[in-house]
């Protein structure tokens, strides 16, 4: 049975400027298929291109050149609203970072995905509580992130991300800044929930314990893609 | 979470940048409300003290008239020399004067003793609604007089008592007359009367007249009109009256809106500046709420509420520190003549134009800040440290 592409890129390419005259290629001629369901995780070192490449695919970013194809729309050819529709109905975004709002309660920061929506507020908070609980964090729903330990704030940006039911989860370096225990319970996590659901992801990573959980894994070297690199590279890449 | 409690969190956050904004607004509206209102009390005290009887213009002679008159008659503070009553007709052919009423003011130590001409209702040294007992002078009363309630009191008089000037008058009436009015009197008699008893018998004489103007806004020039006909008399204005009375501030209240404007203005440009500087500091914020789906206008919304709280408590403190302000400069301001400004009272409508200029503000700085955040593209926003 033929799997539907979920992510379909064509010809890739992200060009930034550097001062006047200078181009950087972030991402350079891409080209990739992802079928739906898949875990693909791509690895690469610093400055390979990948939290670009996740931008491009989530509608954060425009391309220079080439198409980004997700669940059947074609980004560039979308209106600023309709990008934000995809953004908050189609993709659910976890960065290394977390990058959840100071201010906002760990299940404020997740209903905030929801808030934009137009759902009740009395569903957004069942929602959002029933979030905190898929990633074991009930009893810490009124703590802010300050209060949290970076293991718990990562859990929340995922609950946060799952929390519109996306189609796509993008995962920019989710282990980051955790550590090794933590970071497989977070990647264990994302590959439990997102195997319930029949979400697609797509994770980009330095940690080599991601490979457990990936169906398909590439490589990302000065803005390009390649399915295999030699062994001392991928070492080195880790 | 609504915009509403994001945005006041918000404000809780940044309490110095929310005290800065807040600041700001409170020292616009504040010095709107005072300046507007201590401008009214001023523009008050030119009016109140000769509108209170009627009149715009109040015209003497400070020389004696070889021709007309003769004796010196001390009104006040006021040198006033007679003149012929038949003069007030001519004052009359005078553009936009539309009554000259005769006075004739006496002073004897530290007693006033004015003779009016009762027919005249509209304006006099003292009207018929000042009348708080017994009755009002009519143009046939003789030796009858009406007397100030203070006046009354101190020497306890009543209506049927004597009092003397000159003569003995009968007391058919007690005034009220406010001490903002400049014509007040001890004792008011029939003109007639009164030229009859005095010593230096002026018959046909006053020393004052009373000018209602029909252009309340060409006073000051109805005004220079008579000085310029009549060179060796002198008028006095409301305006005159204020100047020598009243020396702390003396602008009118379109004055006070102009500059009262200008500082509006300047706070908002200046809130905008902050709001901006907010945007700023928020831009990785700004970024991952658009990253998680919240659109341009969702992030709109969100500043300009926080913008728009800031103005309401601005608005209300600033109202709130107007209102004592103005309290304060309208009770202390003023001197002899200040007892008009028991007239002026903060103006509830000021008030509100003085926290919807707040309000106003608060949105337009919100506006200007919040679309610079909608611009921001996602990306570039949460790559911001």
């Amino acid at each position: 049975m033929m799997t539907k592409n979920i992510i379909e890129l064509s010809n890739l390419t992200k060009t930034y400027q550097k001062g006047s005259a200078d181009e950087v290629k972030a991402v350079d001629d891409v080209c990739l298929e992802v079928a739906q369901g898949e875990f693909l995780t791509i690895l690469g070192p610093s400055g390979s291109g990948k939290t670009t490449l996740l931008n491009l695919i989530g509608g954060l970013d425009k391309p220079t050149v080439g198409t980004v194809i997700l669940d059947g729309l074609e980004l560039s050819k979308l209106s600023d609203g309709e990008l934000v529709k995809v953004r908050r109905e189609k993709v659910g975004f976890v960065f290394q970072a977390f990058n959840l709002i100071p201010t906002f309660s760990a299940l404020e920061n997740v209903e905030a995905a929801l808030a934009p929506t137009g759902m009740p507020k009395n569903e957004r908070l069942e929602r959002s509580e029933e979030l905190l609980g898929l990633v074991g964090l009930e009893q810490r729903a009124d703590h802010l992130p300050a209060e949290l330990s970076a293991g718990e704030q990562q859990r929340v940006a995922i609950a946060r991300a799952f929390a519109n039911k996306p189609r796509v989860l993008l995962l920019d370096e989710p282990t980051g800044n955790l550590d090794t225990k933590t970071g497989k319970e977070i990647l264990e996590i994302c590959h439990r929930t997102s195997k319930e659901q029949g979400q697609t992801v797509v994770a980009v990573a330095h940690a080599g314990y991601v490979r457990k959980y990936t169906d398909h894994l590439l490589f990302m070297r000065d803005g390009k893609l390649f399915s295999h690199i030699p062994q001392e590279e991928f070492e080195e890449a880790l | 979470m609504n915009p509403l409690t994001y945005a006041l969190r918000e404000i809780r956050r940044r309490k110095y940048r929310t005290a800065v904004n807040v600041a700001g607004f409170v020292i616009a509206i504040s010095t709107l409300i005072t300046l507007v209102m201590a401008a009214r009390g001023w523009e008050t005290c030119t009016t109140v003290p000769l509108n209170s009887i009627g009149t715009d213009i109040i015209m003497f002679y400070t020389a004696p008239i070889k021709a007309s008159g003769e004796g010196c008659y001390i009104v006040n503070h006021l040198f006033s020399y007679p003149f012929n009553q038949s003069m007030l007709t001519d004052f009359e052919s005078v553009p936009e004067v539309e009554r000259a009423v005769p006075i004739l003011m006496h002073r004897l130590r530290a007693m006033v003793f004015t003779g009016i001409d009762p027919s005249e209702t509209e304006t006099n040294a003292v009207l018929p609604s000042s009348i708080i007992e017994g009755r009002y002078l009519t143009p046939d009363d003789g030796y009858v007089a009406i007397i100030d309630k203070e006046y009354a009191v101190l020497n306890n008089l009543t209506l049927g008592s004597t009092v003397n000037y000159a003569a003995d008058f009968e007391v058919v009436g007690i005034v009220d007359v406010s001490a903002t009015n400049i014509m007040k009197s001890h004792i008011y008699v029939n003109l007639p009367v009164v030229q009859e008893v005095l010593p230096e018998k002026p018959i046909g004489l006053v020393n004052m007249a009373l000018i209602r103007t029909s252009s309340p806004g060409k006073v000051k020039q109805t005004a220079a009109a008579l000085e310029e006909r009549w060179s060796d008399a002198r008028t006095l204005t409301g305006s005159d009256l204020a100047e020598t009375a009243f020396g702390v501030i003396q602008m009118n209240e379109e004055t006070a809106w102009s500059i009262s404007v200008a500082l509006a203005a300047v706070t908002v440009l200046f809130t905008v500046k902050s709001q901006l500087g907010n945007v700023a500091e928020r831009t990785r914020e700004i970024g991952i709420l658009k990253a998680i789906g919240w659109s341009n206008s969702n992030v709109v919304n969100q500043i300009v509420t926080e913008s728009l709280i800031q103005g309401v408590i601005g608005g209300i403190l600033g109202c709130a520190l107007g209102y004592v302000f103005a309290s304060y400069v309208l009770s202390t301001i003023g001197g002899e003549i200040g007892g008009a400004l028991k007239f002026v009272t903060v103006d509830p409508v000021l008030l509100s134009v003085g926290f919807g200029i707040a309000l106003s503000s608060g949105v337009v700085a919100g506006l200007f800040a919040s679309f610079r955040a909608a611009r921001l593209a996602p990306a570039k926003a949460i790559r911001t440290v």
